[in-house]
């Protein structure tokens, strides 16, 4: 290279940046993710307006919500462990529609977690309890496996849209929770329906000493990359990419769809039930009645909301953690009711979806 | 056993189905055009909220239905708005128009009366018997001792089914429903016509949690709903979306919800959560068992694009 063509080059370089400058902002402004931040922030702009005309100061209120959610360490813990639920099963969910299958059964999913966990954790088994939480957990996944593979069975043996199944299935795992407490695995004497206590030694393990924080957000991370480089680095992923993309084309290359669309359930359910074995062993160290509540939706909220990429997953389930832990806290000191982390919610998955439809990918979800 | 408890489940039982029929037939209206009523749930907890707020307001049980309708049809626009002309997933903008409502009635309820919210109660319409039929036994005390909108909501099903089956107007419903492109080149609107589809349902779904806060329960709670919407939609499928059908399965889950309500003071050696997963079970055996015959309409899901 001459001296003469450094000269060039370095007077053409930020030359090429100011006039790429507009085509730059405008990508930046159609991608994906600004499309969501515009969203999430629409959406709680017009919440922000409901706040008004609820007689509150909207600042005062957000404030709140933010001092709630980062203010202290022990804050910050309790908004990772809200998050970690939503993380691992929203991933589940994220490929699931990748694939276009669409699962809407982490609910039921995560329930049925919670009760093959809580099974191990109380079998009373004769192992070093270094052996029986992960054990436990296992158990817990295979049981969130077990039912997202009954909805795919249905699916693929009767044709039964998995839509229905799933959902359908969700109501009986959640009712399934309530029967093993009022039986087997149930409290005596205890005015709510849980389960007995767990030993100390069965609780899943802190991530920060001191705090509340345990070792699921661990999990969860690990979980958010190895599911991005199964679905990109992969020839499962590949395949669940093209069955999304087009199920001609899947057809066409001689993938099996009933093979990959199990597959994918069964990974789906496992990441889900794996979610309702830490809420067991971290957060409630029992089973409790309806401690999945909610959690089913809030993993497609985060699915979608991370336009189903699973990498993004792990963003999109850390700010649905930490609106709901801020919400709660912003109930406590200005009395807005909490239920105002539902209407954010809701709109910002309208808005996302409208943003996604316009997009010209309505077929993306 | 004895016969007033029979009669008394048979009777609960079409008062059960009473708002699962509201909500399933306005569903069914959507699907037919080609809108998955996944929204149904939100749209009868919007009814039942302006409903009671209605009746708050020192409004009669008319006004208080119309009203009911009114916020139902609100969310029906929402959902519509973001399903035909935003393209939006039909599936998952009716999971995020439930969370919405939730929150929504929950929040204004408080956020509307200075942040606590207010004691609402007033007393159910009473049944109005029809005259000579009342009397008749077995189908009497059953069938003809109810409120008045649990009739309104059952004579609702033959017209209903008439005007899809018989009408023009349903006909092109159901064009759009199976088959939207060519409904277009026969000249009429698709995008127009689900709107109009999915917020005249909204409506009816709205009555239906009418029902649920107005004459059963009498005061509005937070998510008062509880999953009726989702059975109604249930009730839908297995009725392999025609009003008959639909009120059939409305009529059995309202029959096994009856059930469930009796069965601990019967004795029956089913626990309650078991008979509670019945309806599901039973819809899913149901939908396996008829499964690919189970035919949905063509184009349901399927967002229409102009070319």
């Amino acid at each position: 290279m001459t001296p003469d063509e450094t000269k060039t080059m370095t007077t053409a370089l930020p030359r090429a940046a100011i006039l790429a400058w507009p085509a730059i902002a405008s990508r930046l402004l159609r991608s994906t993710a600004m499309r969501t931040v515009g969203a999430v922030l629409l959406a709680l702009l017009l919440t922000a307006l409901l706040i008004a005309i609820a007689g509150k100061s909207p600042i005062a209120a957000y404030g709140a919500m933010l001092r709630g959610a980062f203010g202290s360490l022990d804050r910050i813990a309790f908004g990772l462990n809200k998050s970690t639920p939503y993380i691992l099963a929203g991933l589940g969910v994220a490929i699931c529609f990748r694939a276009k299958v669409i699962n809407i059964g982490a609910e039921g999913q995560i329930a049925l977690g919670g009760v093959g966990a809580t099974t191990v954790a109380l079998a009373g088994l004769a192992l070093p309890s270094a052996l029986v939480v992960p054990f436990a957990l296992a158990a817990g996944a295979l049981f969130g496996a077990v039912w997202a593979g009954v909805a795919a069975f249905v699916r693929l043996r009767s044709g039964v849209h998995e839509v229905l199944c799933t959902l359908l299935l969700n109501f009986v795992g959640v009712l399934i929770v309530s029967e093993v407490l009022h039986g087997r695995l149930g409290e005596e004497g205890a005015g709510f329906p849980q389960s007995p206590l767990l030993a100390r030694s069965l609780w899943l393990p802190k991530a920060w000493p001191g705090t509340d924080l345990h070792l699921g957000i661990v999990l969860a991370v690990v979980a958010t990359v190895l599911v991005h480089l199964l679905f990109w680095r992969t020839t499962f992923g590949m395949r669940l990419r093209i069955m999304g993309a087009s199920q001609a084309a899947a057809a066409y290359v001689g993938i099996s769809q009933a093979r990959a669309t199990m597959a994918v359930m069964l990974l789906a359910g496992a990441l889900a039930g794996l979610a309702g074995g830490i809420e067991v062993l971290g957060v409630h160290y029992r089973l409790i009645e309806g401690f999945s509540t909610g959690f089913g939706f809030n993993a497609v909220a985060v699915a979608l909301i991370a336009s189903l990429n699973p990498i993004a997953v792990l963003p999109a389930g850390l700010f649905l953690g930490f609106l709901e832990a801020g919400a709660l806290a912003m109930q406590r000191e200005v009395g807005i009711p909490s239920s105002l982390v539902f209407v954010i919610q809701g709109l910002t998955m309208l808005l996302v979806l409208c943003a996604l439809g316009l997009r010209g990918q309505p077929g993306k979800v | 056993m004895d016969p007033t408890a029979v009669l008394d489940l048979f009777a609960a039982t079409i008062r059960i189905a009473t708002p699962l029929l509201l909500a399933a037939l306005g569903g069914l209206l959507s699907e037919r055009s080609g809108t998955f009523a996944v929204g149904v749930e939100g749209m009868m907890l919007a009814g039942a909220f302006g409903g009671a707020l209605a009746m708050l307001g020192g409004a009669g049980v008319l006004l208080g239905f119309v009203a009911a309708g009114c916020a139902g049809a609100l969310v029906g626009v929402v959902v519509a708005v973001a399903t035909a002309r935003f393209r939006a997933d039909q599936m998952v903008t009716g999971l995020a128009a439930n969370v919405l409502v939730l929150g929504l009635t929950s929040f204004l309820l408080r956020g509307l009366f200075g942040g606590r919210a207010p004691v609402i109660r007033f007393s159910p319409p009473a049944a109005w018997p029809v005259p000579l039929l009342s009397d008749l036994p077995f189908l009497g005390p059953v069938l003809f001792r109810q409120a008045p909108v649990v009739y309104l909501a059952f004579l609702a099903v033959l017209p209903l089914g008439w005007f899809l089956a018989r009408t023009r107007a349903g006909l092109v419903l159901r064009a759009v429903g199976e088959n939207p492109e060519a409904a277009f080149a026969a000249g009429s609107d698709p995008i127009r016509l689900r709107m109009i589809a999915v917020i005249a349902g909204a409506a009816l779904a709205g009555t239906g949690g009418a029902v649920v806060a107005l004459q059963e329960v009498g005061t509005f709670t937070d998510g008062m709903t509880n999953g009726r919407g989702f059975i109604a939609l249930a009730a839908i499928l297995v009725g392999r979306w025609t009003p008959i059908g639909a009120m059939g399965g409305c009529l059995l889950f309202g029959f096994v919800s009856a059930l469930e309500l009796r069965a601990q003071g019967w004795g029956l050696p089913v626990s309650s959560y078991v008979l509670q997963m019945a309806p599901y079970l039973i819809a899913l055996a149901l939908l396996a068992g008829v499964g690919r015959a189970a035919r949905l309409p063509a184009a349901i899901g399927v967002p229409f694009t102009r070319h």
